[in-house]
């Protein structure tokens, strides 16, 4: 692990390539008045690992859940090309649409979110409610392609072996694992981790972060991730993007984020911390 | 600073405030009325006249109360309604002893006008229950009831049996019902939009209202509608169990965690699927728990809806104790009491091993 984690300085292998998602001027403002986002425009190409950075309350968390309509953006546009070259404004989808955003942009979360009663693999069967039936997905009745979907990934991030173990058994490390493999299960074209590190301890971080990186560079998946610790960030981004008060202040290589870039973007007098 | 503090209070806590304030006043006011007046009984019953004396006490407690209110007065209102922002303390403020302040006098003033009011209203009176004749024969009544007569046992423990499968279908019957209605009374899944928010308040209006409904009511209803018997004691005891599951099975559907919901949503899943896969796995095990403890209560209330014509072990119970059969009545509460205590001791372990 440790050894993959050295050479993770150096760029993913994978050819970056056409933008998969224009953000345009995207706003959020809440219904008791808070501006969360004041205009972020950035693009991200097909197969980035994109990492956005910033204080907490700085509009991170909102950001993403605009993107995968979790949230519902007050203005701007968030402009998505798929595979086949068609572009959709995220930002406009209604109803049934939305359900569709989601189902194409995976999420993972700081506190996992899984279903801690129910066993790890259906957890990761999850993944596919948004192609089953409610009724079939209520009396469990799952298409063969998607438990052995479902079982796959699990082992491919390293724990099959605890597929029929409660979530609420799994070590933290372990259940994010398990939300990586709900999030592939959905066949997402892009992957959004919201702090997906914060809540476990600085070894097992590098365990989750490297199995974000192992999706990235082997399933050519697109990952948007929130991150605090910028030494995190320099290990794994490909590119950087900073947000402070609902605003954009960065854009970047993550090797460019000197000394006076940090204090810009956290505040004089805020000191780096180093998570090895 | 001071003079700027005052100015921001929400409309709605202001509304409120001199609402309380009114009323208290008016209560306070009633009260001194009829201690100096001494009202008959005949003026005591023209509701429209005393009605309309309440209301003007109320009209003069709101502007009192608005007046205190700008001269910086703390009143009882403001005490309960005020936004937590405004009660922050000044650094420089005192602690006020409570009798010297206006709300702490308010407040004495009500509870010690209560007591008194409760006092009078009870014909609270020690000396009858220490009269002789009234103690022995009291006695006599204990004596005789706690020397059971055991040949009506038989029929008393086919009448409990009967009294515990009134309470069992009772909540059978309410438990899928309530189970559905407590997600379209929960404000988390409903209040989204308006259609969702508009279900939402009827049911609860409609459940409160069924839920004011003491069973005992609904048993003499439905034991008109239906005939005396077991089946109007069940389906009174169905309506109020209803009613008090939805209420207790929604409150634990508004406090679920929104982490899982979020995880299910994340997705792509349907309303229904998001419902089933992230609220339905946390609410289960309070589920449970509480229907046990339901089904536990509704054993004691159908024993008492017995008494006005909802079968099982009640009836029998008022049988006898209309013709003052006291042994017999001794046997009947000597079996209610054995059930009431293994139910009890049932749910209670069924329980703490859910937890």
């Amino acid at each position: 692990m440790s050894a993959s984690a050295k050479d993770s300085q150096s760029r993913s292998g994978q050819a970056i390539g056409q933008h998969i998602l224009q953000v345009r001027n995207l706003q959020k403002t809440y219904p008791n008045g808070t501006r969360a986002l004041r205009g972020v425009s950035f693009d991200v190409k097909r197969g980035e690992f994109l990492v956005v950075i910033g204080l907490s309350g700085s509009g991170k968390s909102t950001m993403l859940r605009c993107l995968n309509r979790l949230h519902h953006p007050t203005g701007g546009e968030v402009l998505y090309t798929d595979r086949q070259g068609q572009q959709l404004d995220l930002a406009k989808c209604q109803g049934d649409e939305i359900l569709e955003v989601r189902r194409r942009i995976g999420m993972i979360f700081q506190h996992f979110n899984l279903i801690p009663r129910h066993s790890v693999l259906e957890n990761v069967l999850y993944g596919s409610l948004g192609r089953t039936s409610s009724l079939k997905s209520i009396l469990g009745m799952y298409s063969a392609e998607d438990q052995a979907k479902a079982m796959n990934f699990l082992k491919l991030v390293g724990i099959g072996e605890k597929a029929h173990f409660r979530a609420a058994q799994l070590s933290g490390g372990q259940q994010q694992r398990v939300a990586i493999a709900r999030a592939l299960t959905q066949s997402p074209d892009i992957l959004l981790a919201d702090e997906p590190v914060a809540s476990l301890d600085p070894a097992t971080c590098h365990v989750v972060m490297d199995y974000l990186k192992k999706v990235n560079q082997e399933l050519g998946l697109t990952i948007i991730c929130n991150l605090h610790f910028l030494s995190l960030v320099r290990q794994y981004a490909t590119r950087v993007i900073a947000l402070k008060g609902g605003e954009l202040v960065y854009e970047g290589s993550p090797a460019d984020i000197d000394e006076a870039w940090f204090s810009r973007i956290y505040g004089e007098g805020a000191k780096e911390v180093h998570i090895n | 600073m001071a003079s700027a503090e005052v100015v921001v209070s929400s409309g709605g806590a202001k509304f409120r405030q001199t609402v309380f304030d009114a009323v208290v006043f008016a209560y306070l006011a009633i009260f001194a009325v009829v201690v100096v007046y001494r009202p008959s009984e005949e003026q005591m019953l023209k509701l429209g006249e005393n009605a309309s004396l309440f209301g003007a006490f109320v009209v003069i407690g709101a502007i009192l109360s608005v007046v205190l209110q700008h001269k910086n007065i703390k009143t009882l209102g403001w005490m309960i309604y005020a936004p937590p922002h405004l009660k922050q303390r000044s650094q420089d403020e005192l602690v006020a002893p409570m009798h010297k302040t206006l709300w702490g006098v308010q407040l004495i003033l009500s509870v010690v006008v209560t007591t008194v009011v409760g006092f009078v209203m009870t014909k609270i009176d020690v000396l009858q229950l220490l009269e002789a004749e009234r103690f022995w024969h009291a006695m006599r009544l204990f004596g005789e009831l706690a020397s059971p007569n055991l040949e009506i046992l038989p029929k008393a423990v086919l009448k409990i049996i009967e009294t515990i499968y009134i309470a069992f279908m009772a909540t059978a019957i309410a438990v899928p019902i309530a189970f559905v209605l407590s997600f379209l009374m929960a404000r988390n899944i409903m209040g989204s939009s308006r259609v969702g928010f508009g279900i939402y308040f009827a049911l609860r209006t409609i459940f409160n209202v069924s839920r004011s409904i003491e069973p005992v009511l609904w048993a003499i209803i439905f034991s008109i509608w239906a005939t005396f018997g077991p089946f109007a004691g069940m389906l009174a005891l169905t309506v109020h169990s209803i009613a008090s599951l939805a209420k207790q099975y929604s409150e634990y559907v508004e406090s679920v965690e929104d982490g899982p919901i979020e995880g299910i949503e994340s997705t792509g899943a349907g309303r229904l699927q998001t419902v089933w896969f992230a609220v339905v796995p946390q609410v289960v095990l309070p589920y449970i728990s509480y229907t046990v403890y339901r089904w536990d209560t509704n054993v004691r209330m159908a024993t008492i809806l017995g008494f006005v014509g909802g079968g099982g072990i009640g009836t029998m119970l008022m049988e006898y104790q209309g013709q003052a059969k006291w042994p017999e009545v001794g046997c009947i509460i000597l079996v209610i009491a054995t059930v009431v205590w293994i139910m009890d001791t049932f749910s209670a372990h069924v329980r703490a091993a859910i937890k």
